[in-house]
């Protein structure tokens, strides 16, 4: 009897390894009737918002979909996941959503920190991540992947497009006001050259730690300096003290320009109120871009999540679409044949038509020059300027080798 | 160096110096690091961003610093009392721990976003002062606390409590066989401490951006107030918060990179030079 049990247990142990071997197996290769996208947005901490709109974007994009009649015929499935934004977690996430989930595609990952973990380990995995929040350079540069499609523009796109804009903005004297981070330097570095090709001045260029709460002191050395201009790259609660603080300072009286880089957006609008309006910002999407797939996406969006989207909301559910035209030309949702697919496709989107550049799978679209407006009893973007992704769009990387 | 900076340096210095001073009067009596300190600021902020958003920012200087004060009551009663014989690291992580708990309550009521709270009509905009253009809100907080500076000393100094106070602090154990109430006078300093923290709270709110990590960020700079001011001194953290404000915002002027070391500067070089801080132990 006993023999008999151990005999029957070896049996159902071989079993069930058998069985995890082939999930494993079968993990990220063609889903059948089904495409599964795994979902890692950050639920948790200051981000915890943005992933929330992140996941309706693709929530609608499925539901768009599957009321279509699926994508190529198959229905799209939502695994729905959550990480605190520390890589290890989301990698965790990844590698779970790949081979216990049997997700095929990836998308609603946040910060450059996360892709960057998460490129490393896409072909390993065998999935597809669609990028439609992280900016960082260097994901299309020397941490891309072919497995890893960045949909979102980087910060180099962002601040050409800025930087090419600056010659329809009003002020000759310009103060620099940016985080004391990579990107605030990089981001000064470069704006203070279009500026100075312009025939403009940068009287003063300061730089405050990240979390910094008061910015009396720099306020102060701006309104010192006699610039009527500002450029200001400050994120999040940063961004809210500077621009309250600047406020209270009277600042706006000596400028005639605010220009932000990723400084305010619609999530913000409230928070800031009237104070910013007239204030000049880098504006990824266009809520009211005149195209009929545009049109659908924010009534579906109002309709599903009951306010229009904006950017976050806007670029995931553009990594979206930018899968779905992988797939339907794949005509399969096998990762590497709709990684083939994706290879220089153009397809009409939200934003437009855009191009899918094989070299370093970025996708080719628009940046925008935005001034804060009053609408209605809140604020919105008027878009001013719309530079084309041939000015703002670096050639390839040579450092990105997939 | 023009005179908006050095006022820059007295409006931080003055923010320093309010919710230090609470900070040292629980510690110089319950010998406590009381860790939740920056969490009842931020709840303090939170707080009056409602009670401002319904009823006035006047309201909130009133209402804010009462409510704090009976969480500094169930404080007391519920764990400092209790858990007085305790060793103090235990009770430093038990008040840790109850920074955790609120900042998690605080994300649950009020959301992760950044929130911001608008001045007092009469106070937006600048005011002129010693020739220069200051924001009237600014100046206001430099008055408010001054005055409750002013307020505190002298109460501490001329009043029964207070004398009941200074007495404990210096002994508590002597002070209890002198037929003082020990256990009335802890619950007047931590509940007194916690509405200090609130106040601080209110007048931060239109000052900084509310994110439920404020406390957190003032809370390190805090602690180093305490100690640079001599542990349990009131006087001593007033004098150390106005100090550091002072002297972090106009380095920020020179090397804003330089700024973020001012406070651990300062805490080393106070330390190797009067190593019980500057005013030592004493209460006022």
């Amino acid at each position: 009897m006993k023999r008999q049990l151990i005999a029957a247990a070896a049996t159902l142990a071989l079993a069930t390894t058998a069985a995890c071997g082939a999930a494993s197996t079968n993990s990220g290769s063609d889903g059948g009737d089904t495409i599964k996208i795994a979902l890692i947005p950050p639920t948790s901490g200051a981000l915890a918002q943005f992933g929330t709109d992140a996941v309706n974007a693709w929530k609608t994009a499925a539901r768009l979909a599957n009321d279509n009649g699926g994508i190529d015929g198959k229905k799209v499935e939502l695994i729905i996941k959550g990480t605190d934004a520390d890589p290890a977690t989301t990698l965790r996430e990844a590698r779970e959503a790949a081979t216990k989930d049997g997700a095929q595609f990836i998308g609603a990952v946040m910060t450059s920190p996360e892709h960057a973990a998460l490129n490393a380990q896409l072909e390993g995995l065998n999935v597809l991540s669609f990028n439609g929040l992280g900016k960082d350079d260097a994901l299309v540069g020397e941490q891309c992947s072919k497995n890893a499609f960045h949909v979102v523009q980087t910060s180099s796109m962002d601040i050409t497009g800025l930087a090419s804009s600056i010659s329809e903005l009003a002020g000759d004297k310009w103060a620099i006001m940016a985080v004391d981070y990579a990107t605030g330097h990089s981001a000064a570095k470069k704006f203070k050259a279009a500026a100075e090709a312009e025939g403009k001045e940068v009287v003063l260029e300061q730089f405050a730690p990240l979390n910094t709460t008061d910015f009396g002191s720099y306020i102060t050395k701006i309104k010192d300096s006699g610039a009527d201009a500002v450029f200001a790259v400050e994120y999040g609660a940063d961004g809210v003290a500077f621009v309250q603080q600047a406020d209270q300072f009277n600042l706006d009286k000596q400028l005639k320009t605010v220009l932000g880089f990723n400084m305010v957006s619609e999530p913000l609008f409230k928070t800031l109120g009237n104070s910013i309006a007239g204030y000049y910002n880098n504006v990824g999407y266009d809520v009211d871009g005149d195209n009929a797939l545009n049109k659908e996406f924010v009534a579906a969006y109002t309709e599903d999540h009951g306010s229009a989207p904006y950017y976050v909301p806007a670029d995931n559910f553009l990594s979206a679409e930018t899968l779905f035209a992988g797939i339907e030309k794949a005509g399969s949702t096998d990762p590497a044949k709709v990684a083939d697919a994706l290879q220089d496709l153009s397809f009409d989107s939200i934003v437009g038509n855009v191009t899918l550049r094989g070299a370093d799978n970025s996708l080719m679209r628009d940046s925008y020059l935005g001034e804060v407006v009053k609408a209605g009893n809140g604020l919105k973007f008027k878009i001013l300027t719309n530079s084309s992704p041939d000015v703002t769009t670096p050639e390839p990387d040579s450092a990105c080798k997939k | 160096m023009n005179a908006a900076q050095v006022l820059n340096g007295l409006a931080l210095g003055s923010l320093l110096m309010v919710l230090s001073s609470g900070l040292a009067m629980i510690y110089g009596l319950r010998g406590v690091a009381n860790f939740a300190h920056g969490a009842l600021y931020m709840s303090g902020a939170y707080i009056a961003y409602s009670v401002s958003d319904r009823m006035s920012f006047g309201a909130a200087i009133v209402i804010v610093p009462l409510a704090l004060a009976v969480i500094g009551v169930v404080l007391e009663l519920c764990f400092f009392r209790p858990l007085q014989h305790r060793s103090h690291i235990e009770l430093g992580l038990i008040t840790f721990g109850l920074a955790l708990i609120v900042e998690r309550v605080v994300i649950l009521v009020w959301g992760e976003k950044t929130l911001r709270v608008v001045p007092p009509e009469f106070l937006q905009g600048t005011s002129t002062v010693f020739g220069v253009e200051y924001p009237s809100y600014r100046l206001a907080i430099i008055v408010i606390a001054l005055a409750l500076a002013a307020g505190l000393i002298l109460w501490l100094r001329l009043s029964t409590v207070g004398l009941h106070i200074r007495a404990a602090s210096q002994d508590i154990e002597t002070a209890s066989i002198m037929g003082i109430n020990v256990d009335k006078v802890s619950l007047i300093v931590v509940s007194l401490g916690s509405a200090l923290a609130g106040l601080a709270g209110t007048l931060a709110a239109p000052y900084i951006a509310l994110d439920p990590g404020m406390g957190n960020a003032f809370l390190i700079t805090v602690l180093i107030v305490v100690v640079v001011g001599g542990i349990g001194s009131i006087a001593g953290a007033m004098i150390a918060g106005m100090g550091l404000g002072l002297i972090q915002t106009l380095s920020t002027v020179w090397s804003p990179s330089f700024a973020v070391l001012v406070p651990y500067l300062a805490l080393t070089i106070v330390l190797l030079w009067r190593p019980t801080g500057l005013a030592g132990k004493r209460i006022s």
